[in-house]
């Protein structure tokens, strides 16, 4: 019963469109000004009914199924002014007392601790690496992951 | 309640013969469920495993998997090799070797990953599906009665972790994160479980985890032992 509305209104909406369409193609083509402005009531109408259709669609459609703009996350760390270049991220590999750093989008994180980080090493990746690649590809939308981790500083190119 | 129609260590049968109840068993209209121990050898058309000969040709192991997987009623992968590949898919991996899943995707497998896996594992999600005709799965296919928590979270020492005391050498009995353990990545019931008739485990032998029931193992859970570790907190 609610998809019939639905579609109903949906091929109205399609319906009107064409016919804004045609007046404005017609509007191109009369010349006096008499025509154009019965031609530019009509498409007030129209738009005004496009508007009325978009109303009751929204009424139809549960709230969950609208299509919803994402909140855009931001991460709320402070970034300690220290920098790393790639040289100097390589030397802290975790290895012969050495803290275990590796870098993710540019920001550098301490897994010294890290539980799944035994030994500078997770699921054969060493520290003391840039990761943002090996990241993306098994942590897809790993922020949470990341804001569990303490920030060292941020990577310079 | 079951009837073990084929396992190459265990039946009577040998060659020819021990083969044959595979094939009658494919020809017939018999409900069974399919165990696979060790992973599928794809180079060669499979030649590089061959469980039998039949009608004078090799049988390899590639064959059998997709000829008994689409007819069986459930398919349970046994150990690492099965689940994942594991020490035969390690690199180089000269024999192009894949788990189960590979050779059957679109076949439902149930994974039991474990180098080896506890016979409570496999023996487990036997009777549950002898019983009640399924088992509840993780996202990975393992049956959350055994590998629901990871090993970090139930060991006996990591109270020691929490306060960052960390064993420097085999033997020691404290945490044995620094030396490389893969407990905190490895889902399995070992610390309550236990091995060996439930005697001992690698933790309570003070040896990390080396991560055997981890996909990617054992490769991504290498090295097994470090060290030359990181700073102490």
């Amino acid at each position: 019963m609610q998809n019939n509305r639905i579609q109903m209104i949906q091929f109205e909406i399609n319906y009107t469109t064409n016919e804004v369409n045609n007046y404005m193609r017609m509007l191109y083509q009369v010349g006096d000004i008499y025509n154009k402005n019965i031609l530019l009531n009509h498409l007030w109408e129209k738009v005004n009914y496009l508007g009325y259709l978009n109303q009751l669609m929204t009424t139809y459609i549960p709230q969950s199924q609208l299509p919803q703009k994402p909140s855009p996350t931001v991460p709320n760390i402070t970034v300690p002014n220290k920098t790393f270049t790639k040289e100097e991220l390589a030397k802290v590999t975790g290895k012969n007392g050495n803290p275990a750093y590796i870098a993710v989008n540019g920001v550098v994180y301490d897994v010294t601790n890290n539980a799944a980080w035994a030994a500078a090493t997770h699921f054969g990746l060493s520290a003391g690496n840039d990761l943002t690649q090996e990241f993306k590809s098994c942590h897809p939308s790993g922020q949470r992951i990341l804001d569990q981790l303490s920030v060292v500083g941020r990577l310079v190119l | 309640m079951t009837e073990l129609v084929y396992s190459n260590s265990l039946m009577a049968a040998e060659g020819e013969r021990a083969i044959q109840k595979l094939m009658d068993l494919v020809n017939s209209d018999e409900e069974f469920i399919l165990a696979v121990e060790g992973a599928i050898a794809t180079k060669n058309d499979g030649l590089f495993n061959i469980i039998g000969r039949w009608q004078g040709e090799p049988l390899t192991a590639l064959k059998a998997a997709k000829m008994l997987g689409e007819k069986a009623m459930h398919i349970i992968a046994v150990g690492a090799c099965a689940t994942h590949g594991g020490f035969s898919a390690a690199k180089p991996n000269p024999s192009g070797s894949v788990g189960l899943q590979t050779i059957l995707p679109d076949k439902k497998v149930i994974k039991l990953p474990g180098c080896p896996t506890h016979p409570d594992w496999f023996l487990g999600t036997l009777a549950s599906l002898l019983m009640y005709g399924e088992i509840e799965l993780d996202r990975r296919d393992r049956p959350l009665l055994f590998y629901s928590t990871t090993i970090h979270d139930r060991c006996p020492r990591r109270t020691y972790f929490n306060q960052g005391i960390f064993a420097k050498k085999l033997g020691e009995k404290t945490c044995l994160f620094k030396l490389g353990c893969r407990g905190p990545v490895t889902r399995t019931d070992c610390p309550t479980r236990q091995w060996d008739g439930y005697v001992n485990w690698p933790i309570g032998a003070d040896t990390p985890c080396i991560g055997c029931a981890q996909f990617g193992f054992p490769d991504q859970m290498s090295p097994f032992i470090s060290f030359d570790t990181t700073e102490e907190s």
